[in-house]
């Protein structure tokens, strides 16, 4: 039994202007230990993916469907009460937005202290200590002394350690990262990845990492899925994503990348603008702004299936493989020759 | 506090910041609070930028960027130092002799949520510094605020939603818009795409270099992403724990970096090729992140460089010593090529010499 199994996850939103549909279809599955990068398109659904795993939407306005299989338990069908216990203790989330998921009127201090209690009967001294311990941890200096402060007294980066720092405390099995270092230099980056890494060792725990930060997801995931409006394009193998890229989509986020190694006066952008989830495309999501183009794709959702040559391999896009394999092959002679 | 010394602005510079420091004090007791410290955030930094220029700021986190772009934008007043913008001293400039300032620079948040009135709607977020300043009717300013829209990758249909209704890479971009609403001379922009993904990113940063090449527009560039900081700069500068380690024009700093700090920053940049990326070796930082309460003695860097020298570097401050070409570097030990290896590193040759037996050079501003 996979540690997390999550099965045609589906999310809209309903707004005075219709029903956006955040997330359609998503599924995929993690095992203990492992580590499933999440990239893709700002405003794909990937932080709805994982808010609705932890039950975290707005329920006013919100309707989910499909699973998420959590030990082999629907996380969707859990009573509020169980939900509780299994989030920030069994699963805990870094949020993307430091300032709004930290409690402005509340030390830093309090807010770890009480992470700790909710999930843990231990005395006010142990839960202060651990807090501070996981303070060090992710580089924030003087922590005794600067516990007691209120996070706008903290710098971006540091806010953002602290929701680290919080969703390490009860060393959870499923460690959900959202955007975890976006505000964070390259060497605390690496420190706080090296932190992850390690409770990864310490504790057998899995990764969902989100990122735009292909990177790191190229250094840090085991699988990486790729978002584009609401859907999956592309799941595979870190190494297979990075050599043999599949999809269109994929392959123009890899060619915006701004490299230390090259020297363009424009970056290369993906023509045309992202798609409105009110009123998406037909067909491939992608279509209006794939260079490939063809006529199915204007009529026909392509399916997430594996390729021939890897069964692990899967992609959605209707161009024939061999097209495919030239694309990503000159793809990367361009990047590498960049790379010199 | 210091007497603020009005810089003077020397020909086409747009933004001249002389010796500026902003400590915040520390404070304990609620009823009759006593200061007991003060955080350094920044302490005693001089630059400037001329009109149409680009300078990138890298830095650790907490190393007082913001605090700068905050003090830079008058949102925050400075300790000491002072601050000119196109000509003028703002340095003491009152709430209501900087309004029309206002509307010339700009800020870019960090923090896209925060900055963001949760009860409005975005086309009226996007709006209101149009109406504040009074640039146009109500049907002007709707139409402008849809260009914007779209300009930063947004759909029209996004005019009617509440920022909490966005992903976090729409409400940055939300952040942006707002930026450029009123056609500022200078934008600060403090991790203006750290949420982005690398396709949408391209597309600001190109929108950026497309209004500096047809306005002039000039930027001060904040960001943790060396790749994109290298891009979109002509200039960049590296601080470390409040002060100025290294400036150099875009080419030389990622090609002949000097100061330690920033070696160490050019090696820890992940590579987006996992063969390639599990080679790369990173220079690691020894030691605890310093604090800006209790900065280390001179060098502020001293305790974790890894060319450190004792009764040199923990003695005397190394002044920003010039390498040429604007290039200036405050470290005695500063590194003689690009790239080296860890161990490399370690064995520092003889300290530079004295400046004045150097090719004579201005110190900036
Ligand atoms: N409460 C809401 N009401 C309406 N639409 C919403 C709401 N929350 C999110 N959305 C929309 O759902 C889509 C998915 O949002 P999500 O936050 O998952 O994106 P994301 O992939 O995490 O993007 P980013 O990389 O920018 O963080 C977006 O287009 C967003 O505008
Ligand atoms: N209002 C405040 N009161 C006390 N200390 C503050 C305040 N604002 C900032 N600081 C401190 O000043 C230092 C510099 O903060 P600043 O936000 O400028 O850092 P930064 O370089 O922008 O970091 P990051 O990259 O993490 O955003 C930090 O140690 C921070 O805790
Ligand atoms: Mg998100
Ligand atoms: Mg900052």
């Amino acid at each position: 039994m996979a540690l997390l199994e999550v099965k045609d996850l589906r999310t809209s939103f309903h707004t005075e202007d219709g029903i956006v549909g955040a997330v359609d279809g998503v599924s995929f599955s993690l095992e203990k230990g492992e580590t499933l990068g999440i990239v893709g398109e700002s405003g794909s659904g990937k932080s709805v993916t994982c808010l609705t795993i932890m039950g975290l939407n707005a329920k006013r306005n919100t309707v989910s469907s499909g699973e998420a299989l959590w030990k082999g338990k629907n996380l969707l069908d859990m009573k509020p009460r169980e939900l509780r216990d299994v989030r920030g203790n069994e699963i805990s989330m870094i949020f993307q937005d430091p300032m709004t998921s930290l409690n402005p009127v509340q030390t830093i201090g309090n807010q770890l202290i009480e992470a700790v209690q909710l999930h843990r009967d231990v005395s006010q001294r142990v839960a202060r200590a651990r807090a501070v311990e996981l303070l060090k941890a992710v580089g924030i200096p003087r922590a005794e002394g600067r516990i007691d402060d209120y996070p706008h007294q903290f710098s971006g980066g540091m806010r953002q350690r602290v929701m680290i720092a919080m969703a390490l405390i009860n060393d959870p099995d499923l460690l959900i990262a959202d955007e975890p270092t976006t505000a964070l230099d390259v060497t605390t980056q690496a420190q706080i990845i090296n932190l992850m890494k390690r409770l990864q060792e310490d504790f057998g725990s899995a990764i969902i990492f989100i990122t735009h930060d292909l990177g790191v997801v190229a250094e840090t995931a085991d699988d990486v899925l790729v978002m584009y409006a609401a859907r999956v394009v592309e799941h595979a193998d870190v190494d297979q994503l990075f050599g043999r890229p599949q999809h269109p989509y994929t392959w123009g986020l890899m060619g915006s990348l701004p490299r230390l190694e090259t020297d363009l006066d424009r970056l290369i952008q993906i023509p045309g603008q992202p798609p409105s989830l009110l009123r998406p495309p037909a067909g491939c999501r992608f279509h209006p702004r794939c260079p490939h183009v063809m006529e199915v794709c204007k009529t026909t959702v392509p399916e997430l299936v594996p390729t021939q040559r890897d069964p692990e391999h899967l992609q959605a896009c209707h161009l024939d493989e061999e097209t495919k394999d030239r694309e990503a092959a000159k793809l990367l002679e361009a990047t590498m020759a960049k790379a010199g | 506090m210091e007497a603020a010394q009005a810089p003077e602005a020397r020909g086409d510079e747009l933004l001249v910041v002389n010796d500026v420091k902003k400590y915040f004090p520390i404070t304990r007791g609620i009823i009759f609070q006593k200061q007991i410290g003060s955080v350094q955030a920044v302490d005693g930094v001089s630059f400037s930028v001329k009109k149409g220029e680009t300078l990138g700021i890298v830095g650790e986190s907490g190393c007082g960027k913001s605090t700068l772009a905050r003090c830079i934008v008058k949102l925050l007043d400075t300790t000491g130092g002072g601050i000119s913008f196109d000509g003028r001293d703002i340095t003491k400039l009152s709430r209501t002799a900087m309004r029309p300032i206002r509307r010339e620079m700009t800020m870019i948040f960090q923090d896209p949520y925060a900055s963001l009135n949760p009860r409005k709607r975005v086309g009226f977020i996007i709006g209101e510094p149009l109406e504040v300043h009074n640039l146009g009717s109500s049907s002007e300013i709707k139409m402008r605020v849809q260009e914007l829209l779209e300009v930063v990758g947004l759909n029209p249909e996004h005019y009617n939603r509440f920022p909490h209704e966005f992903s976090g890479g729409q409400r940055q971009r939300i952040g942006v818009a707002r930026a450029l609403a009123v056609n500022p001379k200078l934008i600060v922009c403090d991790e203006p795409v750290s949420a982005l993904d690398v396709s949408v990113q391209a597309q600001i940063l190109n929108l950026l270099k497309d209004l500096q090449d047809d306005f002039g527009l000039t930027y001060i560039f904040i960001a943790h992403d060396l790749n994109v900081v290298r891009h979109i700069s002509d200039r960049v500068l590296v601080m470390y724990l409040g002060k100025v380690v290294e400036i150099a024009s875009r080419d030389l700093l990622y090609a002949e970096p000097k100061h330690p700090y920033t070696g160490a920053l050019l090696s820890a940049v992940p590579i987006a090729n996992p063969a390639l990326g599990r080679k790369r070796e990173p220079i690691v930082l020894e030691g605890d992140v310093p604090s800006p309460v209790n900065p280390p003695s001179a060098c502020h860097f001293h305790p974790r460089c890894p060319r450190f020298v004792q009764g040199h570097c923990d003695v005397e401050e190394p002044p920003l010593y010039p390498f040429g070409n604007g290039h200036v570097a405050a470290c005695h030990y500063p590194l003689e090529r690009w790239p080296m290896s860890a161990d490399e590193i370690r064995r520092a040759s003889s300290p530079v010499q004295s400046p004045s037996s150097q090719s004579r050079e201005e110190l900036p501003a």
